[in-house]
C-alpha cells in the first residue's frame, strides 16, 4: 500500500496544504501547516479526506494566538492514527497516551513526558527510528538518558540486570506486551474485501474483523511479542523490488540481528501479518488506487471496488508498469515495540524467562551464601502479568509461565544459566541436570 | 518543623526502593494514581505532580554550614555508607518559585537523582557541604542552602539558579557528559502571541502562516527540509540502502495496511 493516487487521504497527516497529487510543490513554504503542530488549544483539525487543508469549523486565529510547544495531543493527531484508527499501525501509541495510566506508560503516564522530549527536535527535524519507515533525522536510545547500566543499586539482582542490558533491548523486559492500553491490528487480508453483504462481527475486545472497503482483520490486545536479535538496522521491501513469494512469506521490514554480532540486542516486536497484491508478471508489489479522487473517479476501490482498475490507476500513478495480472501474496512487518513502558516493578521477572530459576534451586547454583539473600524472591521479583490480568487484560495464559523468551530459537542452546551466554565461556561450577 | 523538605531527607535506616522499584509493596499496588480519589476527573501523572509539589516549596534557609573540606566530606559520607538506596526520591523537578520571581523564559528541569547517584557514586559532589546543626540531615536539597541571589549577608552563597547551572554545567563538562546547552535541559517556554499577531478575524490557512512566517522565515526554511514536508528523507539504517537520501512514503516505501 501507498500513498501515489491516494494523496487526497493519506495527507491529511501532511503537515503542510494541498499535497493532492504529485504537482505539489514542496519548495513553495506558504503551504507548510504551523498549527497542526503547534496549536495548544487542542481545537485545530484537519479534513480527513482533504489533502491536509484544515476543517473549515476551525478558528484558525484564535489557534494561531495560542500556538506553542507540540505536545502528545499534536503528535499523536496523526502518530496515534496511523493505518486509518487508533493503534492500528503503531501497536504501542494510541489516544489512550493523551491521559494514560502510569501502568499504561511510565515515561507519559507517571511523568508526563511529551513526545520531544524523548524525540529531541532540531531546526525541524526529529530525532527517532522507526522501524517501520526509512527516514532518520536523528537518533536516541533508552541509554541516551539511563545509561547503559541503567540498573542503578548495587545489589546482586542490579548486578545482573545491568549484564542483561549487553544483550537484550530494555523494553524486552520494560515493555513485556504491546497494545496493552488498545486493540492493535495484527492481520490484514485485503484479498477478502468487497463483499458488500458480509456483515462485520466484533472480537472480543469489541473491534470489528472486517470491513468490506479494507478486508479482513484480526487484532491483538496486549499481546506477546515476537522477539528476535536486532542491531539497529532493518531490511526493507520497497515498491519495484523483484520478490520471490514462492519461498516463503515476504518481509516488507525485519529486523536485521545475530545471535553472535555484539550490537545486537534480543528486542520485541510486533508483526503485522498481511495479505496484499503483487504483480503477477514483474513480481513487484502494486499500489492500488483506493480512496476517489473527485466525484467523477472512475477507478478508485473505494469507489467501484474492482482491483484491476485499481492497480492501473495506481502503479501509474506511482510510476512503474501493471502486467494486468496480480496475485495475493502474504506479507510480514516488524514493528519495534518502544512506548508502553511499564512501571519498573511490572519488568518481567528473572523466571518469565529463565526456567532454571523456577524451582528449588535458583541463584544459588553460582552463589554460595544465601544468609543475607532470599534468591527465590529474587528470581521472582517483577511482574508475573498476574496483575494485569486482574485489571482484565488478555495476559492470563501468561500468568506463571517460564518460557516468556524461546532461547533456542535465538541461537542459544538453552536457558543460558545453563547452557552459557553467547559470548563468555565460564565455568560455573554445577552441571546441567540429567 | 523541619529544616529540609521531605524530598531530600535522607532515611538511611530504611533502604529505600524507590530508584529500582522492586518492593513488594510497590508491586503488590503499582499504580498510586488510583489511591485518588475516583471524583477526581482531572488527569495528572503521579510522579510528576509529586515532584512538581516538591518543586514548589521553599524550603529554611539553612544560615551556617559545616566548614568541611571536599575530600574530607566525600570520605566521611563514604564511610557513612551512604548509595543510591538511601535516596528518598529518585526524581526531582529543578525549579523554585524564588527562580520563577525573576525569569520564565524556559521551563524546570528533570533531574533523574538516582541516574546522578548511580553514575558518579558520590554524594558529595552535589551536597557538598551539609548544616551546621547537628539535628539537620546530612543532605539538603540544593535550595536550603541557595536561594535569592546577592544576600547581603550571605556573599558567599550563590543564588540558587546559579548554583543550579554552576553545578550542572560543570560537573557535565568535567566529566565530558549531559547537556550543557540550554535546551539540552529545558524546554523553551514558548511567549504569548496573542499582541505579535497582525492577521484580521476569519483569516485563513495561507494567511495564517504567511503571518507565522513574517518572524519565523528560517524555521519554514528549515521545515522545507524536513522529514515531516517531505516524507522522505536519508535512510541511513536501512540495508543496501544506507547512502539514500530520498527514501520515504513519498518515494517508494510501501507496507502492508
Amino acid at each position: 500500500m501507498s500513498i501515489a493516487s491516494n494523496e487526497a487521504r493519506c495527507t491529511s497527516c501532511h503537515a503542510g496544504y494541498g499535497w493532492k497529487d504529485n504537482t505539489f510543490d514542496f519548495t513553495d513554504m506558504t503551504r507548510i501547516d504551523c498549527l497542526v503542530c503547534h496549536d495548544t488549544t487542542g481545537t485545530y483539525k484537519k479534513t480527513p479526506t482533504a489533502a491536509g487543508m484544515p476543517d473549515p469549523a476551525v478558528d484558525l486565529v484564535a489557534v494561531a494566538k495560542r500556538v506553542g510547544p507540540t505536545s502528545r495531543k499534536t503528535c499523536g493527531d496523526c502518530h496515534f492514527n496511523g493505518g486509518g484508527g487508533e493503534a492500528v499501525k503503531h501497536a504501542d501509541l494510541s489516544r489512550q497516551l493523551l491521559e494514560p495510566d502510569r501502568s499504561c506508560d511510565v515515561h507519559m503516564g507517571g511523568y508526563d513526558f511529551n513526545c520531544v522530549e524523548c524525540h529531541r527536535t532540531r531546526n525541524h527535524k526529529i530525532a527517532g527510528r522507526s522501524s517501520s519507515a526509512p527516514v532518520v533525522e536523528g537518533g536516541f536510545s533508552c541509554e541516551a538518558c539511563h545509561t547503559n547500566k541503567p540498573h542503578h543499586g548495587d545489589d546482586l539482582l542490579d548486578h545482573h540486570l545491568n549484564k542483561h542490558s549487553d544483550n537484550i533491548a530494555c523494553t524486552t523486559c520494560h515493555a513485556p506486551v504491546y497494545a496493552k492500553c488498545k486493540p492493535t491490528k495484527v492481520f490484514w487480508d485485503w484479498s477478502k474485501a468487497g463483499d458488500k453483504e458480509r456483515r462485520p462481527q466484533k472480537d472480543k475486545h469489541g473491534m470489528p474483523d472486517y470491513d468490506p472497503k479494507k478486508g479482513e482483520f484480526v487484532w491483538k490486545e496486549s499481546a506477546k511479542p515476537v522477539y528476535t536479535w536486532y542491531g539497529g538496522f532493518m531490511k526493507r521491501v520497497f515498491l519495484g523490488d523483484r520478490l520471490d513469494w514462492t519461498r516463503g512469506e515476504i518481509n516488507i521490514s525485519a529486523p536485521v540481528g545475530s545471535i553472535n554480532d555484539p550490537n545486537s540486542k534480543i528486542a520485541p516486536f510486533k508483526i503485522m501479518r498481511g495479505i496484499q497484491a503483487a504483480d503477477a508478471e514483474h513480481k513487484y508489489l502494486l499500489v492500488p488506487h483506493l480512496f476517489p479522487r473527485d466525484k467523477n473517479d472512475k477507478t478508485a476501490y473505494w469507489k467501484h471496488y474492482d482491483w484491476q482498475k485499481s492497480f492501473s490507476d495506481g502503479m501509474q500513478a506511482a510510476g512503474f508498469k501493471y502486467s494486468g495480472k496480480y496475485e495475493w501474496i502474504r506479507t510480514n512487518m516488524y514493528w519495534g515495540v518502544q512506548h508502553e513502558v511499564m512501571p519498573a516493578e511490572m519488568a518481567l521477572s528473572c523466571v518469565q524467562c529463565h526456567e532454571s530459576l523456577k524451582g528449588e534451586r535458583t541463584c544459588n547454583r553460582c552463589h554460595q551464601d544465601n544468609r543475607d539473600v532470599d534468591f527465590n524472591a529474587i528470581a521472582h521479583k517483577g511482574t508475573d502479568f498476574s496483575y494485569m490480568a486482574s485489571k482484565g487484560r488478555d495476559v492470563s495464559h501468561l500468568v506463571g509461565t517460564t518460557d516468556y523468551i524461546d532461547f533456542k530459537a535465538l541461537g542459544y542452546k538453552g536457558d543460558p544459566i545453563i547452557t552459557g551466554g553467547r559470548f563468555k565461556r565460564l565455568p560455573m561450577g554445577y552441571k546441567a541436570e540429567k | 518543623m523541619t529544616r529540609t523538605g521531605p524530598g531530600v531527607l535522607l532515611i538511611v535506616t530504611a533502604a529505600l526502593t524507590g530508584v529500582l522499584c522492586c518492593s513488594p509493596a510497590l508491586a503488590a499496588n503499582p499504580l498510586p494514581d488510583e489511591a485518588s480519589p475516583p471524583a477526581a476527573m482531572v488527569w495528572t501523572a503521579p510522579d510528576q505532580e509529586a515532584a512538581k509539589k516538591r518543586a514548589a516549596e521553599v524550603v529554611p534557609f539553612v544560615l551556617a554550614v559545616m566548614d568541611e573540606c571536599r575530600l574530607c566530606r566525600q570520605q566521611r559520607l563514604r564511610d557513612m555508607g551512604l548509595s543510591v538506596q538511601d535516596q528518598s526520591e529518585s526524581y526531582s523537578l529543578l525549579d523554585s518559585p524564588i527562580i520563577r520571581e525573576t525569569e520564565d523564559h524556559y521551563g524546570p528541569v528533570r533531574f533523574m537523582h538516582a541516574k546522578h547517584a548511580g553514575v558518579t557514586k558520590d554524594c558529595a559532589l552535589c551536597h557538598h557541604y551539609r548544616p551546621l546543626d547537628e539535628a539537620a540531615s546530612e543532605t539538603v536539597r540544593c535550595s536550603a542552602c541557595h536561594q535569592e541571589p546577592f544576600q547581603k549577608d550571605h556573599p558567599e552563597r550563590l543564588g540558587l539558579k546559579a548554583a543550579y547551572h554552576q553545578q550542572c554545567m560543570g560537573c557535565h563538562r568535567e566529566m565530558d557528559k549531559g547537556p550543557i546547552d540550554c535546551r539540552g535541559c529545558h524546554r523553551k517556554n514558548v511567549p504569548d502571541h496573542k499582541d505579535h499577531l497582525q492577521l484580521v478575524e476569519g483569516a485563513g490557512p495561507f494567511q495564517v502562516t504567511a503571518e507565522c512566517l513574517r518572524c519565523h522565515k528560517p524555521a519554514g526554511e528549515d521545515m522545507l527540509k524536513s522529514a515531516h514536508w517531505l516524507w522522505k528523507g536519508p535512510s541511513p539504517y536501512t540495508l543496501d540502502h544506507r547512502k539514500d537520501v530520498e527514501l520515504g512514503k513519498a518515494t517508494i516505501a510501501t507496507n502492508n495496511f
